[in-house]
């Protein structure tokens, strides 16, 4: 192909590869820079081809059963039509997962942000009820409690992401940029392995959650999805790596476990916390006759520390292996005595 | 066994004619070349890509990036065996309907056009 003559405008490429889902962006982007030829034609282009590329990511992050777990959770804490409304932007946002882990800064300004967002919540209900109101049954003790764990939340919460961020820096990359088949089969095996472990691991954590779920009375729906995720999780076969298997399909296999395992522990995460969050939300019914409670408050603050947590955890996790599979997207193979000079590398042919 | 669509086809078969070569726009451009006179467009190319890729028709890789791309890498592909399994198979069947089309429209005379 030749060289475009020119390049896009900078800001219509910016809108345009905002569009595009973060794991095929690179190379759809750099297909349509290279077909350039004016910005009409470059628009025009996009628009055709965009809606096709964020459905084919829809469909490729689809997994069925972790969007029904998902689906029940929604229900259970905001009932049908939320349900109905979330699930195809839960689909939408798989489509658009970053396939890096988020900048530090950011999660440090999103820690920040929700602390301050919580401090102001707070100063607004103590000017709303002054001075410590007595009549909200909150004695000047438990204000000044509050007011103190409102001022170390901050801290505490960039503490977290900053602990995620070092731990994600010190695992080791998975490999440099050429990489024999053998190597890639055994960090494969390891996967596999590692996964299995972990696995049986959780199922059997998630049964006796189910167990205790019926002795603390949960909600039945949460106690199915505890079951059924038990279930799942001892019941999942990994596919097993074919010795006949060559470097490119090996490598196309490990990407495609890896999403998919990823997939699942983003639901997981959700799920360990779904019993406290359904607590919260039938504490928040409860009180909803009087909005403006104190216990309104701390539980509306309690959630989203919460959803913050697991939000952040899924964000790292998830950006950690989309990394990984970027990196297994340019390791290229590594010849070794083994191969046989008569055939040709599946990497060269 | 895997069967394929028309466009499944047209595809496997363009990456097959392009070899090392084989990237969004080559593909596309040669899938427009045998799919004459009917216009295919790049986005229905990708998706084609994405599902086979899934089926594990074909398999992928990111090439060095380069300047004519604003720096960015091309996605190559390449067929697996299973994908040219499919593809022989496919064109022993589209052999079949020729052969019979021509049987019934006009003997040896006749030709696809």
């Amino acid at each position: 192909m030749e060289a475009a003559l020119s390049s896009p405008p900078e800001w219509l490429e910016r809108v345009v590869q905002i569009a595009i889902p973060p794991a095929a962006r690179e190379s759809v982007a750099g297909d349509l820079w290279e077909t350039y030829e004016s910005p009409w034609q470059y628009a025009a282009e996009a628009l055709r081809t965009v809606p096709f590329v964020v459905v084919s990511q829809m469909r490729r992050n689809l997994n069925p059963l972790a969007l029904m777990l998902q689906g029940g959770l929604i229900y259970i804490c905001l009932g049908g039509p939320a349900t109905l409304l979330l699930l195809p932007i839960l689909m939408l946002r798989d489509a658009y997962q970053p396939i890096a882990r988020p900048s530090p800064r950011r999660a440090i300004r999103e820690a920040v942000l929700l602390s301050s967002a919580a401090m102001v919540m707070l100063f607004l209900f103590m000017s709303v009820h002054p001075p410590f109101p007595v009549r909200a049954g909150v004695d000047p003790f438990t204000w000044m409690s509050l007011f103190l764990a409102a001022l170390f939340l901050s801290p505490f919460l960039c503490l977290f992401r900053a602990g995620l961020i070092m731990q994600g820096d010190r695992r080791t990359a998975l490999a440099d940029q050429e990489l024999s088949k053998d190597s890639l089969a055994s960090a494969y095996e390891d996967f596999l392995r590692g996964t299995f472990c972990r696995n049986i691991l959780e199922g059997v954590a998630l049964g006796f959650a189910a167990a205790c779920g019926f002795a603390f009375a949960w909600n039945g729906i949460l106690i199915g999805l505890f079951v059924l995720a038990a279930i799942y999780l001892l019941m999942d076969s990994v596919p097993r790596a074919s010795s006949a298997c060559d470097f490119m399909s090996l490598r196309t296999r490990y990407q495609r476990e890896l999403v998919r395992q990823e997939q699942l522990r983003r639901f997981l995460r959700w799920l360990w916390f779904a019993p406290v969050l359904v607590a919260l939300q039938a504490r928040l019914s409860e009180n909803s006759s009087a909005p403006a409670s104190l216990t309104v408050l701390l539980n509306c603050v309690a959630v989203a520390i919460l959803c913050f947590l697991v939000a952040a955890l899924n964000r790292e996790f998830g950006g950690r292996v989309q990394e990984e599979i970027g990196q297994l997207d340019r390791v290229r193979e590594r010849l070794t005595q083994t191969v046989s000079l008569g055939e040709p590398s599946a990497a060269n042919r | 066994m895997e069967s394929l669509g028309q466009f499944e086809q047209i595809v496997l078969t363009a990456i097959l004619a392009l070899d090392d070569n084989a990237y969004g726009v080559t593909i596309h451009a040669k899938v427009e070349d045998l799919s004459r006179p009917k216009k295919a467009t790049r986005g229905a190319v990708y998706a084609t890509l994405d599902r086979m890729e899934d089926k594990g028709l074909i398999s992928s890789w990111l090439s060095e990036p380069t300047k004519e791309r604003g720096g960015r890498s091309r996605r190559h592909y390449r067929i697996e065996k299973s994908g040219e399994k499919a593809l022989r198979d496919s064109a022993r069947t589209a052999q079949r309907l020729v052969e019979t089309i021509a049987q019934n429209l006009g003997g040896l005379a006749w030709k696809p056009r």
